[in-house]
């Protein structure tokens, strides 16, 4: 077992697959961070709120105010280096630094997509990306025609990884038996050309879609995988991500998606990319004197040891994370206890209405708090349904009513929430003052438990 | 093997010819872009036009009212010009909801109805006779239905000391006349703006965040939580201040009591909003749309509106007196109202599906 473990290491495959792919991510997250800031939305995520939801463990990330833009430049500017292949060591953990940093400054945009390019950019630092194609390779005269297959499987693993537990989490009685959320959602979209007052309004479309949705997410990865189905598997790919794209707003994660399933093809696809993209700054090129670059065959990483069990713990956990839903007693579409961070991308609707009462213990005296007065509507939208954030709020009013001069307050929640379609439901216990309550990863007993049951991942 | 394919065949042409039957928006034959554009006509046609013609037809009637008053300033014609005011008032409830468009724009709702009214700056302008300041926002508490509950009620501490002080000095029918013709003009405005707005409005159907269906939707969830339960039961029973009572904030202060009678217009008006007088309106729309859990939503949030509309009966006319004398029956009503705004917050938005676009989405 050992040696073919070992066999399999020393294998090698064409630089210039993490080559194309490289050039991809880096003019991806370039498109990506200008957009954001197009849409104004650093300014109305980052900058206006008083008040950030905080990652658990994270509550030193501060917020930068004006600053943010500045945290954007770097992004953006290392984007670009790794677009050129640029001081790519550099500029990767750079980006990786940076765009996770901005993440973290506020939980209620958490998107998987944000987490899949924190962790992708975060796997791009140990790979050799720069190998060929690259500023690097010209300015060190030394390019390599090979790379080690483990470096580009690491990223089709991820690609598997994400797409296996996308398919795997759809398998509940919601989803395929109720053909829930998507029932709700596609009626909606009545107004996309077509399709939107016919098919998306069928009862066998929502059905179809939802078990199609589960099929695609599971079987894509085989059929990239293998050479004959893999032309197939990409026009799939295609479809499915340019579809989910007209039909919900999700931004740039469809694109991300199929411009990332390049890396399953053959390095001689990959070869032929190159030599496009060589022709196409065949001017920029003939400025440059090029004929002094080193052709080496292959490259190898002097400690590639360390490399190599830095991610076998990284994809360990990446396969473990997902599943520590378990470890709670609550449902999890309701109580969302490990919810996050496992690829659950689309997959429940939920809308909540949560109140604040502040309590004068020893008057017996309360008020509502008005939520508009501290946080943005994204933000209201986002905790009323997030038992975290709905008690990170909770000691947050608690803090700003004490500096007021409130004396012995308690906070307690009103809070209903309607889960896919369901009539609504408290959510919270209104009786429990949520000042006495502490975050940590053991189970909230505070949350109502789930008037239903909802079977499956 | 071709026996395979016909079968093939006729399976699919009866599943896809099943299926139209299956599908619950059918119902009304109608496509969901043809269903939006009737709920957005209805809306116009049957709402918010004739409500404002009914508001600027009684606001002239007022003013004729108050000319009669200006003329011989007897306790009858005060008679006369309060019960106007009432009338005009009771039409406004009908009219407070739809802030889009012309009214939006022209922050209409904030110069007909913002109290308690400031009788600081009333004072003021009435001394200083200058009335453009009327225009600016500091100001907007100073005019409308408040400034002149304020005119014809609290002027004086009884009927025939007010009816001295405005026969003793113009200034305070020249305020009083003021505000009416403001609140007239303020009204043209929002109704010839519709005159252009309406096309604008009812072509306005796709589903994105500023379409007119999302807007008012949003405006009449507004209006519920914070016109109707905030401002006429929340703000005086002291819910968002904690032991402290605020008696004199409630809707018609001055005259004492008519805070009820306000309200329960007001509660008619969402009723029949909600309901669509005979038209399509939300109630048709969620009927179509709810399943499963929620199909039954729509006769909920009516159950809900006739209990509130049954609370709020049992309350004093004059909610002043109400809350000083039994506050635990005006919370006791707020609770209940509470009850209907989580239904518009949580099920009914559920079912509606309104479009936000504040960031890219990852589900809901």
């Amino acid at each position: 077992m050992i040696l073919k473990i070992d066999v399999y290491l020393k294998k090698s495959t064409e630089s210039s697959k993490l080559a194309v792919f490289r050039i991809c991510f880096g003019l991806m997250m370039l498109y990506s961070m200008i957009r954001f800031w197009v849409k104004g939305w650093i300014e109305t995520v980052y900058i206006e709120p008083k008040f950030h939801f905080k990652y658990y463990g994270f509550e030193w990330v501060q917020s930068l105010g004006s600053y943010t833009y500045l945290l954007f430049i770097l992004c953006i500017l290392s984007a670009v280096l790794i677009t050129i292949g640029l001081w790519y060591r550099l500029s990767i953990l750079l980006f990786f630094l940076s765009f996770t940093y901005v993440e973290l400054i506020e939980k209620t945009t958490y998107l998987n997509h944000y987490y899949f390019i924190s962790i992708l950019s975060f796997l791009l630092v140990f790979l050799p990306a720069n190998k060929c194609f690259s500023m690097d390779a010209f300015f060190k005269k030394k390019q390599y025609k090979e790379i080690p297959q483990w470096s580009v499987d690491a990223i089709k693993f991820l690609m598997v990884i994400v797409y296996f537990y996308a398919g795997l989490t759809k398998i509940n009685s919601d989803w395929l038996l109720k053909a829930l959320p998507l029932k709700i959602w596609l009626p909606s979209k009545y107004d996309i050309p077509l399709i939107g007052e016919t098919l998306l309004q069928q009862d066998w479309v929502h059905y179809a879609m939802s078990w199609g949705g589960m099929l695609y997410d599971l079987i894509i990865p085989f059929l990239l995988f293998y050479k004959n189905t893999r032309l197939f598997g990409f026009a799939m790919v295609v479809f499915f991500h340019v579809f989910t794209a007209v039909l919900f707003p999700i931004g740039m994660f469809p694109y991300i998606m199929i411009v990332s399933a390049l890396i399953f093809f053959e390095g001689e696809t990959h070869n032929k990319i190159i030599t496009l993209l060589k022709k196409i700054i065949q001017p920029l090129r003939s400025l440059v004197e090029h004929s002094s670059i080193e052709n080496i065959n292959k490259f190898n990483y002097k400690r590639s040891k360390w490399i190599i069990w830095t991610l076998g713990i990284f994809f360990a956990i990446q396969i473990l994370v997902p599943f520590r839903y378990v470890l709670y007693p609550s449902e999890l579409f309701w109580a969302e206890e490990g919810y996050r961070f496992s690829w659950r991308v689309m997959l429940v609707e939920k809308i909540g209405y949560t109140n604040f009462k502040v309590v004068n213990k020893t008057s017996g005296h309360s008020f509502y708090v008005r939520n508009g007065h501290f946080l943005t509507d994204l933000q209201i939208k986002q905790m009323s349904f997030q038992p975290d954030m709905i008690l990170e709020y909770a000691h947050y009013l608690g803090n700003h009513f004490k500096s007021q001069g409130h004396k012995n307050i308690g906070i307690y929640a009103e809070s209903y929430v309607s889960l896919n379609g369901r009539s609504n439901q408290e959510f919270i216990d209104p009786k429990i003052d949520l000042l006495l309550q502490k975050e940590s990863f053991k189970h909230k007993h505070w949350i109502k438990p789930f008037k239903d049951e909802i079977k499956g991942f | 093997m071709s026996k395979k394919y016909i079968l093939l065949t006729l399976s699919l042409i009866f599943i896809i010819s099943c299926s139209s039957d299956d599908s619950s928006s059918s119902q009304t034959n109608n496509s969901v872009w043809e269903q939006k554009t009737n709920m957005l006509s209805n809306w116009v046609d049957n709402f918010i036009i004739p409500y404002h013609d009914t508001l600027l037809n009684n606001l002239n009637n007022l003013e004729s009212a108050a000319e009669g008053f200006a003329t011989d300033m007897s306790l009858n014609n005060l008679e006369l010009l309060r019960n106007q005011w009432l009338t005009a008032y009771k039409s406004w409830q009908y009219v407070e909801m739809f802030n889009i468009g012309p009214a939006e724009q022209s922050f209409y709702y904030q110069k007909m109805n913002v109290y308690p009214a400031n009788i600081s700056k009333i004072t003021e302008l009435i001394g200083s006779g200058d009335f453009t300041n009327l225009n600016n926002s500091p100001f907007y508490s100073a005019q409308g239905f408040p400034a002149l509950d304020y005119l014809l009620f609290g002027l004086a501490s009884d009927d025939q000391s007010l009816l001295s002080l405005f026969s003793s000095n113009d200034k305070y029918f020249n305020y009083m006349n003021e505000v009416i013709e403001r609140m007239i003009s303020n009204t043209n405005y929002v109704i010839n703006g519709w005159t252009s707005y309406k096309q604008d409005f009812v072509n306005s159907v796709e589903n994105t965040a500023t379409s007119s269906a999302n807007k008012i939707t949003n405006d009449f969830i507004f209006y519920y939580e914070k016109g109707f339960r905030s401002n006429k039961f929340g703000i005086p029973i002291g819910v968002f201040s904690g032991g402290n009572i605020f008696p004199e904030k409630v809707e018609g202060y001055y005259n004492r009591n008519v805070s009820r009678t306000l309200a329960l217009e007001a509660l008619t008006a969402i009723e029949e909003f909600f309901t669509g007088k005979g038209g399509y309106s939300l109630k048709g729309f969620i009927d179509n749309f709810a399943t499963g859990d929620n199909s039954n939503l729509s006769n909920q949030i009516v159950d809900q509106f006739n209990t509130v509309r049954s609370t709020v009966n049992q309350l004093d006319s004059s909610f002043v007196t109400q809350i000083n004398e039994d506050l635990s029956s005006m919370n006791a009503t707020y609770d209940i109202i509470q009850t209907g705004t989580v239904l518009l917050k949580t099920d009914m938005l559920s079912v509606l599906q309104i479009a936000t676009d504040y960031v890219d989405a990852d589900g809901d």
